[in-house]
């Protein structure tokens, strides 16, 4: 079989098995396995081997498992109750300030561990049904949780970002760090367009009549639980960002910290240990088999020239890189909608990162437009993950097709940030840049 | 389901509960590790030589021996949209098609990485590094996941197989992250 025959059927399997339902480790590392052993060279599975003893080696991906445990204690130590509690009293009583603070705890959350789905179930249970109860429309309400839930892809620490990093291998530190300056621009977006449908449509957002600000004694106090995240975020942001520690190094004494908050509020114990470390064994288990898989099938892609006369093809093409830019954004989002977003990472960064090179932009901005599409992806259906976590937590009254309306006007918000960080590429960077001095 | 065939299903599923149990707690080893490490670095200035590499060997042994038992709890993200339309019969037959070939990704892999994971143990392999740990014990942990991950599979095609027709099974949940 030549190289083209054996691509067609890899990008033909790809898809069917993937349809079957099949998982997507296996449909990636199964499918390459398979193709090689059959069609191809079988001494190229040894390479697969040394790539899984290295990947085995990675003190860099170590952090994933460091921030979902993070993320687990935190979510188990009702750290995220009263920070909450906290926003009801100062945002209650502005038009539309359940939903913007909704955003602010979600970015407060995604700088402490940027776990999507931590944010998204907690929102859906505490910030939801208060919402629902002071009579936000539904779409208004699950659309902010669902793109305010995904802020914690681009504001650092990500697990996601980290993926990125170590798979266009550009330092994970500046990458993390680079994220914040359009996370806080996309939550900025959120803000401005729910306090406009505040104001424009005040039935769907209302505020409540009889609505008596809490006395200040109360509202100062309840600041109380902005003490522990603030630390936390000072710690894990700083030592990154001052290049104390490495993001690894940061997202161990960040487990402190959690156990720490999580003794204090007496919520410490063996079930909530060993539930959070089930919790955070299998979500990493899930994203370093698909990295395996995945590792199996870039291999052969490559190895059978598919990236190689791919980059070929865009040299040769006539097209400005700007246009071929869009076209790589616009197959990221459109892989978004169909992929498992760490898939998407393992499979087209290997391809991408060279055209990148190739056009001379810079990764580190690269990545920032990578990780907006990523946030597309998470919100958008058929396979958004944020709409799993939403559907977990939905009341019965209400349907999926709510929930599809109300990401709507977010997804073009998103575009929006996207476009931001299309147009200016200085201001996306500015902080990475910083940190060389 | 013929008793012997029961009885083997239960116990990989039981082994693999087991492993994946001794590889989630392993993260509290290896925090600590972690934080000894940091502790003593920024501290008292005077870094373990062991600290983040001994965390680094127990990383690769910690994801891999979670995966089997993962797969039982179907915790590996699937895109399972068009299955969950499918009636119970077809939704049978992609699962005796799909779970076939993990095991087929689970015996290449084992056939080209257990001699590699045996070489190391022969030659008492170490990192080289300033500690110089034996490192054979964590290459070993891919053949060892691998074979746990192909039995679990074969489990899982076994109970499809003899499933009481009619009966569907349970579908994939989406993975925490």
């Amino acid at each position: 079989m030549n190289s083209t025959a054996i691509l067609i059927l890899m990008f033909g399997g790809l898809t069917l098995f993937m349809l079957t339902g099949l998982p997507i480790a296996f449909v990636l590392g199964g499918l390459s396995l398979l193709i090689t052993v059959l069609f191809w060279n079988p001494q190229a599975v040894i390479i697969l081997v040394l790539q899984i003893f290295d990947t085995m080696k990675s003190e860099a991906l170590l952090a994933i498992p460091l921030y979902i445990l993070m993320a687990a204690l935190l979510s188990r130590s009702g750290v995220i109750e009263k920070l909450y509690r906290a926003m009801e009293l100062w945002f209650g009583r502005l038009r539309g300030g359940l939903a913007v603070g909704t955003v602010v705890i979600c970015v407060i959350m995604a700088a402490m561990t940027g776990v999507v789905g931590a944010a998204v179930t907690a929102m859906g249970m505490l910030a939801l049904p208060e919402m629902l109860r002071r009579k936000y429309s539904p779409e208004l309400a699950t659309g902010t949780i669902c793109a305010a839930g995904t802020l914690g892809i681009l504001i650092p620490p990500s697990v996601l970002t980290i993926v990125y990093a170590v798979t266009a291998q550009v330092s994970i530190g500046k990458m993390l760090i680079a994220g914040l300056v359009p996370g806080l621009i996309l939550a900025a977006l959120y803000i401005i367009y729910i306090i406009l449908v505040a104001w424009l449509k005040p039935g769907a957002a209302p505020l409540r009549e009889d609505y008596a600000p809490a006395p200040l004694r109360q509202r100062l106090a309840a600041l109380k639980a902005l003490v522990l995240p603030g630390l936390l975020i000072l710690l894990i942001l700083g030592s990154i960002f001052l290049g104390i520690a490495t993001p690894t190094e940061a997202a161990a004494v960040g487990v402190f910290g959690a156990l720490i908050a999580t003794a204090i509020e007496r919520k410490l114990n063996v079930d909530a240990l060993v539930s959070a470390a089930a919790d955070t064994g299998k979500a990493t288990a899930m994203i370093l088999w698909i990295t395996i898989g995945a590792k199996a099938y870039v291999a052969i892609f490559t190895g059978l020239g598919g990236a190689d006369s791919l980059l070929g093809m865009i040299k040769s093409l006539e097209v400005g890189p700007y246009v071929i830019l869009a076209v790589m954004l616009l197959i990221l989002i459109f892989l978004g909608t169909v992929l498992d977003e760490i898939g998407i990472i393992l499979l087209t960064v290997p391809v991408f990162i060279p055209i990148v090179k190739f056009l001379g932009f810079d990764e580190i901005w690269f990545g920032v437009l990578y990780a907006i599409t990523i946030q597309m992806g998470y919100i958008s259906p058929p396979f958004g993950y944020t709409l799993f976590y939403m559907k977990g937590v939905l009341p019965k009254a209400l349907h999926m097709g709510i929930v599809y309306r109300g990401i709507v006007p977010f997804f073009l918000l998103q575009g929006a940030g996207l476009l931001i960080a299309m147009a200016f590429p200085g201001l996306m960077t500015i902080l990475p840049r910083l940190m060389e001095n | 389901m013929p008793p012997v065939i029961a009885g083997f299903v239960g116990a990989v599923t039981a082994v693999n509960r087991a492993a994946f149990y001794f590889a989630i707690l392993l993260i509290y080893l290896i925090v600590p590790v972690m934080l000894i490490d940091v502790a003593m670095r920024y501290a008292f200035n005077a870094p373990t030589v062991w600290g983040m590499e001994l965390a680094v060997l127990l990383f690769g042994p910690y994801f891999l021996l979670a995966g089997p038992y993962v797969l039982h709890q179907k915790g590996h993200v699937a895109m399972d949209l068009l299955r969950q339309r499918l009636n119970v019969q077809a939704d049978r037959l992609v699962e005796l098609v799909n779970l076939p070939i993990i095991v087929a990704f689970c015996a290449i892999l084992l056939w080209f990485s257990l001699p590699a994971a045996i070489d190391s143990f022969n030659y008492g392999e170490t990192s080289f590094s300033a500690w110089n740990p034996p490192i054979w014990w964590t290459k070993a942990a891919v053949p060892l996941s691998l074979v746990l991950m192909l039995l679990q599979a074969l489990a899982e095609f076994l109970r499809v197989l003899f499933r009481a027709p009619g009966t569907a099974g349970l579908h994939h949940e989406e993975a925490a992250l």
